[in-house]
């Protein structure tokens, strides 16, 4: 008997690793899919509800048109963010991140692993808000290939972003931490909501600084066919950061950053 | 060594009375130090999101919606945030309190000591009023620099707060003993608690429903708070607020008297 052969990239194991991380995520549904759906379509009730959607915004576009995408975007981001993070910390706190450390995973594999799983769940949550919108709000959907690009982009940048800070955080109240003083201000204040023409300028310089601005401003532009900023400077962003941030948890895993000894 | 004979009187087992006000307070003050423990979370945590909810709301409604209830909308959007904020985490305190330590095994460490059913509850339900009312006080504060805070009506705001407080730890009680697990209570906090407290009121005046979902404002426990808070602050309701003082003191007494059956007949708590 010969060992299995691997080759470069350790497919089967890859898949593996990735289809259980998703169906133990799946096995959460009411909480992993139902409730991030749920609220996102909340936010569109209230603020349906609140503004009539009778104001229109520049380019023959509604409020309720700008804010559907934006909150679908919002929901894509905030999901995969934590789909990844929670595995990564459970499996932290429980010992069980032995079991793929162990296997013949390349480091970056066992990143991509977590990573995809938050990112899935985050394209399953943000597809499903932007459809439902779609039911209540006319929506064009300009581009769908800039749509999958930038959503793809995004939930893979905020997958990697989770599987990161579920690296550092050692305890469940650290990573709550992170989510209520960096993801959430990052996320809300992006241009999810409001349009960036009704910030004053010190706003607008700092919110072009925020990468959710981005996600949200390139899928936008392929629903709508508007956006606030160029989409190829968009594009450039969203890829910039996605490939910053591979190499950054691609070594993270490969020194056993937290979870070697 | 040398044994001596004790002298004096043998220790004697401590006299609990009609109330057992050392083991409350004791209980209590569990139920405080318990999220003052973890205050980035359960403090700060929260005001941070009420106040980027009143950056939002303002950036995107500003322009369109002016005036709501017959003062600029900040004015109007600030005590709404505030109940939002407290009965959320005034709900959130007990219940997670009771459901972890449920999970953890440690619901006994409060079930034998001699601790009546009554104290059980009153100890649970002010620690999570306790959270409340200090979330509502820093949000309020936050909010200051940001919106011009008039009171009103002082007494309405005390009494609606208190209420409003009391009643989402109650449930937040029955809540806790109720779930079996966390998704249980994520369950009720996503599809219940959030809701209630996004839709009754706390972003738009009640006037912009449809006519048919007034009446469904009405019945609703969640926008007699809101709507009486505000009215303490700016003096404007859209309902009845004495309408609304004896409906939220009746829905206590209820809730009161439902978590004191739980806990009395030990459902879901002892074997």
């Amino acid at each position: 008997m010969q060992a299995r052969r691997i080759g470069v990239i350790h497919a089967r194991g890859l898949w593996t690793f990735y289809s259980f991380g998703l169906f133990r995520a799946l096995r959460f549904g009411l909480e992993a899919l139902v409730g991030p759906v749920a609220s996102g379509m909340l936010f569109l009730l209230v603020f349906s509800i609140a503004i009539g959607g009778t104001q229109d915004l520049r380019g023959g576009v509604t409020f309720l048109q700008y804010l559907a995408p934006g909150i679908a975007m919002f929901t894509l981001i905030h999901s995969a963010f934590e789909m990844a993070a929670f595995p990564v910390i459970y499996d932290k706190i429980e010992g069980i991140i032995q079991d793929p450390l162990m296997s013949p995973l390349a480091p970056w594999e066992v990143a991509a692993g977590y990573a995809l799983t938050g990112a899935t769940v985050g394209l399953m949550t943000g597809g499903a808000t932007l459809m439902l919108g779609w039911a209540f709000v006319p929506l064009p959907m300009h581009d769908p290939a800039v749509i999958l690009g930038f959503a793809v982009a995004a939930a893979l940048l905020f997958g990697m972003c989770g599987t990161i800070a579920g690296l550092w955080a050692e305890k469940w109240d650290q990573l709550s931490v992170v989510d209520s003083f960096l993801m959430l201000p990052l996320a809300f204040l992006s241009g999810a909501f409001f349009t960036v023409h009704s910030v004053p300028e010190l706003g607008r310089d700092l919110i072009a600084m925020n990468p959710v601005f981005y996600a949200i401003d390139g899928a936008r532009f392929g629903v709508l066919g508007v956006g606030d900023a160029p989409l190829a400077v968009g594009a450039a962003v969203m890829a910039a950061l996605d490939v910053a941030v591979a190499v950054l948890v691609w070594r993270l895993f490969a020194i056993g950053y937290k979870i070697k000894p | 060594m040398e044994l001596k004979p004790i002298s004096g009187d043998p220790p004697r087992p401590r006299v609990v009375g009609r109330v057992n006000w050392r083991g409350l307070w004791t209980l209590y003050m569990k139920e405080v130090w318990r999220f003052l423990n973890v205050f980035a979370q359960t403090l700060a945590a929260p005001l941070v999101t009420a106040l980027l909810f009143f950056l939002i709301f303002n950036l995107a409604l500003g322009r369109a919606v002016e005036t709501a209830g017959g003062v600029p909308y900040p004015q109007f959007l600030a005590p709404g945030l505030i109940m939002m904020t407290l009965v959320q985490n005034s709900f959130a305190n007990t219940s997670s309190s009771i459901l972890i330590a449920k999970v953890q095994g440690n619901i006994v460490d409060v079930l034998m000591p001699p601790l009546s059913a009554t104290e059980l509850t009153v100890g649970f339900a002010m620690g999570g009023v306790t959270r409340g009312l200090m979330v509502g006080v820093a949000v309020l504060i936050g909010l200051l620099p940001f919106a011009p805070v008039e009171i009103h009506d002082p007494i309405a705001i005390v009494y609606y707060a208190f209420m409003a407080s009391l009643m989402l730890s109650l449930l937040g009680m029955i809540g806790g003993i109720w779930a079996e697990k966390f998704d249980h209570l994520a369950a009720i906090t996503n599809f219940v608690i959030t809701p209630l407290s996004f839709l009754s009121g706390t972003f738009y005046s009640i006037q912009r429903l449809p006519e048919e979902w007034h009446i469904a404002a009405f019945v609703n426990p969640f926008f007699y708070m809101i709507d009486g808070l505000r009215y303490g602050f700016i003096g404007h309701a859209d309902g009845s607020i004495a309408v609304g003082a004896v409906l939220v003191l009746a829905v206590n007494a209820v809730l009161m008297l439902w978590t004191h059956r739980m806990i009395a007949t030990g459902y879901k708590l002892k074997a």
